[in-house]
């Protein structure tokens, strides 16, 4: 049998990608997912690079490959998701208390952003430790409340500072009790960090901050990289180096965002890096977010994702996603 | 099974059929039935039986007593409660009694329960009173003082927070000497590093801190808007950003301050919290006291001029901290004696010798004791320039001597007992080999560097071998080395020992030369040949010919890295060994690069899997020599193209059909199968999951199977006969190989050309990526020749295939890379940095940190393969404790340890057998809490194995009735060799752990001995030993050394198998577990680890004994979720 036909409960292991298909009648709701469900996050801007809100599902074309796709859910900024239904309009999601312990999820799981902050620890942000420490803790504080955020550090070794909550005094906590290490292992750290990232339902992001420089991993970026857009994960960088300084570093940051749906910031200073973490809650606050299970498509390798604004026939408004996905084996 | 086992099986079933029934057997009847259980893994059934039979006859003393026993065996929670219970029956014998209540009275001490304890024991007949916990026997100690907690004085100094007291100034000290000072360029000075100006700097700050607090030390905020706010967030590098309320946030103002509050650990985001809420913030900031030996004023009299606070003394001055090293470094009374009578200024010369080599310095009765004893006294006194009859003066002229050349000799003759330290103390000999160690030069000695630069000397103390009484044993005989020292292959070794050689009569001769050669760091390569060729001959039936040993010495240098391989085997003949060397010899005469990596690779994973597939017993061992030959033979002549498929294919074969495979088998599955474990255990649900696990790790790399390889070479063939093109075969070959994309074409140009998987690989790579056998198949235009030699194309991807699957089979637990970097195994680099002719050399783990390459990548060849893959992944695993840091060279070896011994053929009694051992060395130490005259017995097997500051401390703690404490001083394997040692020397203890040893081993003889469990529970030692093959040395953990740093260390570190398997034998897990158990447990306890330094071993008992105990409560929790609900 095909995974594409087998239903699964959700379970930490297959929780790469968010679980809203399946949902059964309002009574009994009990949210389940196929294993090759795609999310996908963007933002719609005009050519000022302002934010357009206020779209609908049918604003929209989707297509992998050149493929249509069929949404499943719709959800714009920290909003409840919405399910799609087959005439395109939307209607809420209810579950009832104690959905997750029965095995499904709550919506609540599904509201606002999992936020995974990545710290750079290493020798190499020695000097600039604690005032990056301070504009993380700003970022934080200025989410918006139904976002979870979680604090990881890493030298050689990664350590989750503060697990994921939405409980801001804990993470503050752990943020501040971040120790300086030694060899910067960025793109280890951030392979395990996609990781954990991958079993968390709902929509997430990692914002990585760091100099840039690696002198530990063992795993090239470019893998990493690929592990991100597989999982559907937006990395966001804000870089404490100079935008010329290191080339090679630039260069990886910007693909690595790129590929992935995020963006790259080189905030050297504590008020770049304040206004760079501004810009990223803006665009977490300004973005939509829709599943889909992918149509038929012999396509095993890398699908390419397009989306159009059926609404915007002059292409005056710029979407900016990720460019596509491997589909997982088997799927 | 035995023939004495059957017979023992058939009695008792006998008995079964026809004696009374279970319930009204009297209680012998039902040990030997539990004894028998326990051999046929049945013991949980046969508990229950037993515990059936008590509910029958509840009042039945002795099968309460047996089945309290049975539970205390695997110390089930219950134990106590049913000791309990046996002692309140009625009936209970008086010999009954007291087992019982003794026993009782031990879990009281484990417990730390020392009133109830008393209580029982004061129920004997006589009466036995505890001893007090007085102290007097303790070293006299005094204070310390650090300013401020010692939570953030630990961050600071990166020690783990969880030192006992009495080690923390032990630690620091250790951490400033290697971590707090630096040479200063172009002088002989030292400079502080910023590790030791950080600390320093804390200290200061904690001082300011300490000025604002309170009289009883309390830092206390009671409002945001006061001047002691400001003072505070002054001393801490903090500013308020916002008016006091709800908004106020703390942010930096002065980045040094606030780098030491943030990175000491200091509670920033509380203050910040209680300032936004109002709320009082109080914080306890009383000054840390800890612990140094002596007091204060021993160590102050070794500084001049000096007037600041102790801890000031200790991080200013090196070396005090090395003199702090050493002394606490003596067994206690002969510190004490050293203390009194050697002026400080000459302990504080001598420091690094008695840090490195005075662990085993011993005084007795005031006379130094010396290895070799009597015999050797005279010699020693001799050599040092004092009898060792008079006690501190022998030790103090053997430190003072040669720089600590002889120091560094009498600790590693210490060190090792048996025959071999006979035959080394005998007093001519101990004179000769030091003078050859010596040499003319003594400087710089052995504790110089910042490791120990005696390695080679402990090895071939350690591992040197006996022919018989006085007689080592020479591989090949005395004329191989003789002519390898003056034909040398490979250049002169040393000039003078050259022209020695040729006038040796005897082993001493040679003994002598390998003597001078261990101190010498380089050009000591006969050494290593000698303790290599010794390692392949010791476990095997029949020596090695001598024209062989002369052979292997003579490669030794570009194959040396091989011959763990030989070891595996105990049968492989000379003649294999010699067509390895030859086949690998005319590899390497290989010029194309391409073709010698895809030929090496090949032979050399085909040999690791004979060697995976011997070690799992799935190739007998009367059969081993003929496969491994069978695999090596074509290799002789393969070239690149169809005979190099042939040769890789034919090898295949031989191990299928070796290991009984069916002719039609599909290669793929079955050698899945093989490596997995064992295809016929009953345990299919722990053989699916590693299967599972394995064919994740063969996808996530994208390798080709067997199965579709082998079906396209025999496509071909059939093509070459005129039958019709397979376009799906091809397109399944074509699918797997057309995502081998270097990520380069995404990159810019700068970038490729940073980025580098090495020249030869990428050509690997590349051709791969560019194979297109439908082209082939067209451009042979149905040439059967050409189509034939076609599967010569095949050769790289098979090659990838057999490394891939050692790979697989090699997984570390946590691993990522093998999941994320599809190239890995591919990357495998065989043939290494120009120059460095890597093909035969270990492996190694090359290209970490980017952009330096893209990726880490393996190179060299598949001997160390397993070391080197956990070297790779070891820091991916995520340590749970903050600053806790992956242990560099110990961390690979425990994952190898966890990973390469398979447990399929290990049964429940010999889980069981070993765990008996554990309790009952356990038990000894129980029991040697009121038996003085068996404290000095179990004093006396533990001084095997442990250091005499250890052994003295657990002396004291046994004497002191604190016998938590002694249970947290002995490994798992030193509890284990208790064990073994006593039931050698049959010391035993009525009804305890000892006598049920006895009985199972009698009962199966041939799999219950130390040997099987050796090879069942012990952990390949490729440095140590040089052999992959499981096994127990049960050495003295080794210290850190020169070259290796814990890497040794680590092998000789035989605790983790050990424990885990008598975990689970107590959890009643399947020896079959253990496959997934083990690594899963060690992963844990990786990540637990939280290590101040290198040589830190107990902060890994730590993290054990926490990992046994979360796994006790996985286990126990659907027990008591069971009886809770039972109750409801």
């Amino acid at each position: 049998m095909k995974k594409r036909n087998k239903i699964l409960i959700l379970t930490a292991l297959l929780t790469a990608v968010l679980a809203l298909a399946g949902v059964l009648a309002a009574q009994q709701p009990v949210f389940r997912i196929k294993v090759d469900m795609v999310v996908l996050s963007f933002t719609v801007t005009d050519g000022r690079g302002r934010y357009i809100n206020g779209l609908k599902p049918s604003d929209f074309r989707i297509t992998e490959d050149g493929i249509p796709q069929k949404l499943t859910t719709f959800s714009e900024g920290s909003r409840p998701p919405l399910r799609v239904l087959d005439n395109g309009a939307t209607e809420p999601i209810a579950t009832g208390p104690g959905e997750a312990e029965r095995g499904g999820i709550s919506t609540d799981a599904l509201v606002g952003t999992n936020v995974f902050v990545l710290f750079d620890t290493s020798n190499y942000m020695y000097r600039g430790f604690v005032y990056a420490s301070d504009a993380i803790a700003d970022f934080i504080r200025g989410l918006d409340r139904a976002d979870s955020v979680a604090v990881y550090t890493f030298s050689r070794n990664l350590s989750r500072a503060a697990p994921l909550s939405r409980e801001r005094n804990e993470v503050l906590q752990g943020l501040r009790k971040a120790v300086a290490g030694d060899e910067s292992a960025l793109y280890n750290a951030l392979l395990l960090a996609l990781r954990d990232a991958a079993k968390v339902p709902g929509r997430k992001v990692i914002i990585v901050f760091s100099n840039g420089p690696d002198s530990a991993s063992m795993v090239a970026p470019d893998d990493v990289r690929a592990v991100a857009e597989d999982e559907g994960i937006p990395i966001y960088v804000i870089s404490t180096s100079d935008l010329n300084r290191d080339p090679i570093s630039t260069g990886v940051f910007r693909r690595l965002s790129a590929r992935t749906g995020g963006k790259t910031f080189f905030a050297k200073t504590w008020q770049k890096q304040v206004e760079a973490f501004e810009a990223i809650r803006e665009d977490l606050g300004n973005s939509y977010t829709v599943t889909y299970y992918p149509q038929p498509n012999p396509n095993e390798g890398f699908r390419s994702i397009k989306v159009d604004l059926v609404s915007d026939p002059g292409k005056r408004l710029r979407v900016s996603a990720r460019p596509g996905y491997r589909p997982r084996m088997g799927s | 099974m035995t023939v004495k086992l059957q017979m023992l099986v058939a009695v008792l079933a006998a008995a079964a059929v026809a004696g009374p029934a279970w319930g009204q057997q009297p209680a012998e009847d039902w040990q030997a039935r539990l004894s028998q259980a326990e051999l046929r893994g049945e013991a949980a059934a046969a508990l229950d039986d037993l515990g059936r039979a008590i509910e029958a006859d509840p009042t039945n003393p002795q099968l309460l007593a047996l089945r309290a026993r049975a539970l205390d065996a695997r110390r089930h929670p219950a134990a106590r409660a049913a000791y309990e219970r046996a002692l309140s029956a009625r009936g209970l014998a008086a010999a009954g009694r007291e087992r019982i209540l003794r026993r009782l009275a031990a879990l009281d001490l484990i417990e730390g329960d020392r009133t109830s304890a008393g209580k029982r024991l004061s129920q004997l007949a006589p009466p036995v009173a505890l001893a007090e916990s007085s102290g007097a026997r303790k070293v006299p100690t005094g204070e310390v003082v650090i300013p401020g907690p010692m939570s953030g004085f630990s961050r600071m100094a990166a020690l783990s927070p969880d030192l006992p007291e009495t080690d923390i100034l032990t630690a620091l000290s250790r951490n400033v000497v290697t971590s707090g000072y630096q040479a200063v360029s172009g002088s002989e000075s030292l400079e502080q590093t910023e590790y030791l100006k950080l600390i320093l700097r804390y200290v200061s700050q904690a001082r300011e801190l300490e000025t604002l607090a309170s009289p009883d030390k309390i830092l206390k905020i009671e409002q945001c808007e006061s001047p002691r706010t400001g003072e505070l967030l002054r001393i801490l590098g903090f500013r308020m950003r916002g008016g006091c309320g709800s908004e106020v946030v703390l942010e930096t103002v002065n980045a040094s301050r606030a780098f030491l509050t943030i990175d000491s650990g200091f509670p920033i985001a509380g203050l910040e919290q209680a300032l936004r809420s109002n709320r009082v913030f109080e914080m306890d900031y009383k000054p840390t006291r800890v612990k140094v030996l002596y007091g204060p004023e021993y160590w102050l009299s070794a500084k001049e001029k000096f007037s600041g606070e102790l801890i000031d003394a200790f991080l200013g001055d090196p070396a005090l901290c090395r003199l702090y090293l050493g002394i606490v470094k003596l067994d206690p009374e002969t510190a004490e004696q050293v203390r009194k009578t050697m002026p400080v200024a000459r302990v504080r010369a001598f420091a690094h010798v008695f840090d490195f080599f005075g662990g085993m310095l011993r005084l007795k009765d005031g006379k130094a004791v010396v290895p070799g004893g009597q015999r050797s006294a005279a010699a020693w006194s001799e050599l040092a320039g004092a009898s060792p009859d008079k006690g501190v003066e022998f030790i103090e002229k053997l430190i003072m001597k040669d720089d600590g050349w002889m120091a560094s000799y009498f600790d590693s003759l210490s060190r090792i007992e048996g025959p071999v330290q006979d035959y080394l103390t005998e007093p001519e000999r101990i004179k000769r080999f030091y003078t050859a160690l010596r040499g003319r030069v003594t400087s710089p000695g052995p504790a110089r560097p910042v490791f120990r630069s005696n390695t080679d000397l402990m090895l071939l103390t350690t591992r040197l071998r006996m022919a018989g009484p006085n007689q080592p044993h020479l591989p090949g005989g005395l004329e191989v080395w003789k002519n390898l020292f003056v034909k040398h292959p490979q250049g002169r070794y040393d000039g003078k020992l050259t022209k020695a050689a040729a006038g040796w009569k005897e082993p001493d001769d040679l003994l002598e030369a390998l003597f001078g050669l261990s101190r010498k760091a380089v050009e000591n390569e006969p050494l290593k040949i000698f303790l290599s060729i010794s390692d392949i001959e010791r476990r095997r039936g029949a020596p090695i010919a001598a024209p062989t040993v002369d052979r292997l010495a003579r490669a030794y240098r570009l194959m040396g890295s091989q011959y763990p391989l030989f070891s595996e085997s105990p049968s492989l003949s000379d003649a294999s060994m010699i067509r390895f060397l030859d086949a690998a010899e005319a590899i390497s005469k290989i010029g194309d690069n391409v073709e010698k990596a895809n030929t090496a690779g090949t032979m050399q994973a085909l040999a690791a899997l004979w060697q995976v597939l011997c070690r799992q017993k799935l190739i007998a061992e009367q059969d081993s020599d003929a496969v491994f030959s069978a695999i090596i033979e074509p290799f002789l002549k393969a070239r690149e193209g169809g005979p190099l498929f042939d040769a890789g294919r034919s090898g295949v074969a031989a191990l299928l059909k070796a290991t009984g495979s069916p002719e039609d088998v599909n290669p793929q599955d079955r050698m899945i199968d093989l490596l997995t474990g064992s295809p016929t255990t009953e345990d299919q649900q722990t053989l699916a999951e590693l299967r599972a696990d394995m064919l994740r790790v063969f996808e996530a790399q994208k390798l080709v199977s067997l199965k579709v390889i082998f079906d396209l070479a025999d496509h071909l063939e059939s093509l070459s006969r005129g039958e019709r093109l397979n376009a799906a075969l091809l397109n399944r070959l074509a699918a797997r190989v057309s995502d081998l994309s270097l990520p380069k074409a995404s990159m810019s140009a700068q970038e490729r050309n940073a980025t580098s998987f090495g020249y030869w690989t990428e050509r690997h790579l590349e051709d791969q990526r560019k194979l297109n056998f439908r082209a082939v198949i067209d451009k042979a235009a149905g040439d059967a020749g050409k189509l034939k030699n076609a599967r010569g194309l095949l050769a790289p991807i098979l090659r990838d295939t057999l490394v891939g699957l050692l790979y697989v089979h090699y997984a570390p637990p946590g691993a990522q890379l093998l999941y994320t970097n599809p190239l890995f195994a591919r990357s495998h680099d065989f043939i290494g940095i120009q120059g460095a002719h890597q093909t035969w050399r270990t492996t190694e783990v090359l290209g970490s940190g980017w952009p330096s390459s893209a990726g880490g990548r393996l190179v060299g060849s598949l001997a160390t393969l397993p070391y080197a893959l956990a070297e790779a992944e070891q820091n991916f695993l995520i340590p749970t404790r903050e600053q806790a840091l992956i242990w560099g060279d110990l961390v690979p070896q425990m994952l190898v340890s966890a990973k390469l011994p398979r447990w399929w053929n290990v049964s429940g009694a010999q889980m069981h057998f070993l765990a008996l051992h554990l309790r009952h060395g356990e038990d000894l130490l129980a029991a040697a809490v009121t038996s003085p005259e068996l404290r000095t017995q179990v004093l006396d097997l533990l001084d095997k194995s442990v250091a005499p500051v250890r052994l003295r401390r657990i002396a004291n703690e046994l004497a002191e009735a604190d016998l938590r404490a002694a249970i947290e001083d002995v490994t798992p394997s030193e509890f284990y060799q208790l064990g073994r040692y006593a039931v050698e020397r049959k010391l035993s203890l009525p009804g305890g752990f000892g006598s049920s040893i006895s009985a199972l081993a009698a009962a199966d003889p041939g799999r219950l001995n130390h040997q099987a469990l050796s090879d069942a529970f012990g952990t390949p030692k490729p440095t140590l030993a040089n052999t992959m093959k499981p096994q127990l040395l049960n050495l003295r953990t080794f210290p850190t050394l020169m070259g290796y740093s814990s890497r040794i260390m680590a092998e000789s570190w035989e605790s983790n198998n050990l424990f885990f398997a008598a975990l689970a034998d107590e959890l009643r897990i399947r020896p079959s577990e253990l496959n997934l158990r083990i690594p899963e447990w060690t992963q844990r306890t990786v990540e637990q680890i939280f290590a101040t330094h290198l040589e830190d071993w107990p902060a890994l008992l730590r993290s054990m004994r926490i990992i046994a105990s979360q796994a006790r409560a996985e286990a126990r929790k659907p027990a008591a979720a069971q009886q809770k609900a039972s109750l409801e």
